[in-house]
């Protein structure tokens, strides 16, 4: 009996400290040697850019010896929102880090509900006129600045040269010549043969899809939301948007352009063409030495549709909830810096965001990166800035994906629309 | 017999104290959070905002009885449960009759069948994704349809397909757990039946209706009931293969409380949702096993 009894106790007393480790991240915060601990989140990324980290958090931990001790977490993506529900599981048991990386588009929601703090004072003026522009754009809600990223991208078109030679078709090579959609659905239609598809359009079948596509809405005069973001009625419904649905819509019903997302169908031949990240230029020179291929400008609307190409990236941001604000932002000043802006955007062959590492980056000087620096300072025009984001993302990516598998096209903006201005009304209407 | 009261006593407390752990268990993981759910569920709780909640009464309830997608949601789970179970168990009732015999080799059948069971769901849905893509240069099925002119079929982007897909693959993924259980269940069978069933000149498939089938009622009853619950609760497949598309053709009740709570963090009404789809599965089993007593 007595056994009997020690033995639940001890169960008891092992449940209790099973418990109590589930407590999340420790409240002291600080190490052996009594540096603070300062955690990072970001997406699990590319093998180099994995490496980068590895090489650059003992370096830094070495400089701030006793004072600050980094640490980084890499969470999984999946190519969907596995990040995003990580982070609101985290929101909802205060466990989230002291730095957490966030995509582009998300900044504005993540402010609007208070979950990150400006970092305004961590950049001065002098320190800012180097980023770019639409990185700064980007990571502005409300007039102050919460967010900052190291790298850019942009999304241009790479074509199979052996196939465009063997198809005779001529790729423009000026920003200006851009085909128009006729012109790029020519040549995709022309491509076509064999088994092998014209182009390739739907990236993932999350965030990808309003990002890479976001171009046919700008070029056509029109966007996915209001300038000010309060609605989406007259405008993912409107005229405009629906010509550019039609547009992507006749690629896919026609058979010119796979629905489902595939990866590397270009690298593999299995796809003439594609709308690929700037990232896909490193993908393609390491995975694909022997393929023989190009890129050329983002199409453009016909009828002098303006010139336009996605931009935004993942950017640092610090949490509402750290405690660790000072150490955090000597982090911050350290990650953007002009010498590990220009490595990080060199091992993930991204454009840096700071003007004056071009100037140690001179392949982007060079075809075919210099595509990519020549629309994200040209054409680059950054996604919408609205605390509802997250409802429009998920809503374009299903209701694109339902009108190309037959859905009405009408029906399904409209009701995207109506989705839209319900979460902008009901959570963050003044 | 001659055990006195205070022993009786000690055992009593021994055996409170070996509850102790599981109830603990029960308590923090399922019947506090189903109280909180239930709370939630009358809020308006943004998941981003865990320290701002409303109250706002059946405003959530409301609205999901209004919502076309819910109601969607609710049909194609029960599409799924419907199709699944039976195909599910007689594909594992046919399986198990296929390896009970003691003939050699038998067993790299059985481990066969059921390793797609060990193997992780979204490993399995990533892999189907690629043999369902449509074009037949990319996807496998539709490249052995295509040689005998047949296709190519949208088996995941034809609303109309991609429930069926999802049901066939399911199916042939779990069939081999509950093979192993008819598996079990067949040992149970005297030997002496099928004797007695063929000196009465019964044949093989008369055995099979009047000896084997009877004898394993007990066991038809069990794996119907929990491949049924499983079903209901129906949530990899169309997270990783469709996202709940295309047309909502795959959206089932779980999903759609993820992608509310989750993705659209509207925590509140995912929780109005969680707590419709208690009442449904709850009803489920409580007549499920109303049934089975009935025997």
């Amino acid at each position: 009996m007595k056994k009997k009894l020690i033995a639940g106790i001890l169960t008891i007393a092992a449940l209790g400290a099973a418990l109590s480790g589930c407590g999340g991240t420790d409240a002291s915060g600080t190490g052996a040697d009594g540096a603070v601990k300062v955690t990072i989140w970001g997406p699990v990324d590319t093998d180099a850019a994995e490496a980068w980290w590895e090489e650059k958090i003992p370096e830094f931990n070495k400089a701030h010896k006793g004072k600050i001790e980094l640490s980084r977490e890499a969470i999984i993506r999946a190519d969907s929102y596995a990040y995003e529900d990580k982070v609101n599981a985290a929101v909802t048991s205060n466990d989230l880090p002291d730095i957490l990386y966030v995509d582009g588009p998300n900044v504005s929601n993540y402010a609007a509900n208070g979950i990150i703090q400006p970092i305004d004072s961590i950049f001065p003026e002098a320190e800012l006129t180097d980023f770019v522009d639409s990185v700064k754009v980007q990571g502005t809600y409300d007039g102050e600045l919460y967010a900052m990223s190291a790298t850019e991208s942009s999304v241009g078109l790479y074509y199979n040269k052996d196939m465009t030679e063997a198809a005779g078709i001529e790729v423009p090579t000026k920003i200006e010549d851009a085909w128009t959609w006729s012109e790029y659905y020519d040549a995709a239609k022309k491509l076509t043969k064999d088994g092998v598809l014209g182009t390739n359009v739907i990236m993932d079948k999350g965030e990808g899809i309003p990002y890479a596509l976001e171009p046919f809405w700008v070029s056509n005069g029109t966007d996915y939301i209001s300038e000010d973001a309060t609605t989406a009625d007259g405008y993912i419904n409107g005229e405009k948007s629906v010509e550019a649905v039609n547009f992507l819509n006749k690629l896919i019903k026609e058979g010119i352009a796979p629905l489902e997302p595939l990866q590397d169908a270009f690298g593999n031949g299995t796809v003439a063409t594609l709308l690929g990240g700037s990232w896909e230029i490193a993908n393609l020179e390491t995975n694909f030495p022997d393929l023989n291929w190009g890129l050329t400008y983002y199409p453009v609307a016909d009828n002098n549709g303006k010139n336009a190409s996605p931009t935004g990236d993942w950017a640092a941001t610090i949490t509402a909830s750290s405690e660790k604000y000072d150490e955090a932002a000597e982090v911050m000043t350290w990650l953007m810096n002009e010498e590990n802006v220009t490595s990080y955007a060199k091992v993930l062959s991204k454009l840096p965001t700071r003007n004056s590492s071009y100037e140690t980056l001179t392949e982007f000087n060079e075809y075919p990166r210099s595509i990519m620096k020549e629309q994200s300072m040209v054409s680059g025009s950054p996604r919408p800035r609205t605390p509802s984001y997250t409802v429009l993302s998920t809503g374009i990516s299903e209701a694109l994906l339902n009108i190309f598998s037959g859905a009405d096209v009408q029906t399904e903006l409209d009701a995207l629309a109506q989705e839209y201005d319900e979460d902008f009304q009901s959570n963050y209407a003044e | 017999m001659n055990k006195g009261k205070g022993t009786k006593g000690a055992e009593k407390r021994a055996a409170y104290i070996f509850l102790f752990p599981a109830v603990a268990l029960l308590l923090l993981f399922l019947i506090l959070p189903s109280i909180s759910t239930i709370r939630f569920a009358f809020t308006n709780y943004n998941i981003l905002r865990p320290n701002n909640i409303g109250f706002i009464g059946f405003d959530n309830f409301i609205k999901l009885f209004h919502s076309s997608e819910f109601r969607q949601a609710i049909g194609n789970t029960f599409y799924f449960s419907l199709i699944v179970v039976p195909v599910q168990c007689l594909l594992a009732l046919a399986l198990a009759l296929l390896v009970s015999s003691r003939k050699k080799g038998v067993s790299i059948f059985r481990a066969a069948y059921f390793s797609p069971q060990v193997t992780s769901m979204v490993v399995i849905s990533i892999l189907w994704t690629v043999l369902y893509n449509s074009s037949a240069t990319n996807g496998l099925i539709n490249a052995i349809l295509a040689k005998f002119g047949i296709g190519p079929i949208g088996f995941l982007t034809d609303p109309g397909a991609s429930m069926n897909s999802i049901i066939f693959m399911s199916a042939w993924q779990a069939a081999g757990y509950q093979m192993m259980i008819f598996l079990a269940g067949l040992q149970g069978i005297p030997r002496e039946q099928y004797e007695a069933a063929s000196i009465d000149g019964a044949g093989k498939f008369q055995q099979l209706l009047h000896v084997t089938l009877p004898g394993l009622r007990n066991v038809i009853k069990y794996v119907v009931m929990i491949t049924l619950i499983q079903a209901m609760k129906l949530f990899t497949q169309p997270y990783v293969m469709t996202k709940g598309g295309p047309q909502n053709s795959t959206r089932t009740m779980v999903y759609f409380i993820y992608e509310q709570g989750f993705q659209k963090r509207n925590f509140g009404y995912a929780c109005a949702a969680a707590a419709v789809f208690f009442v449904i599965v709850v009803s489920l089993s409580l007549a499920m096993k109303r049934i089975i007593k009935t025997d």
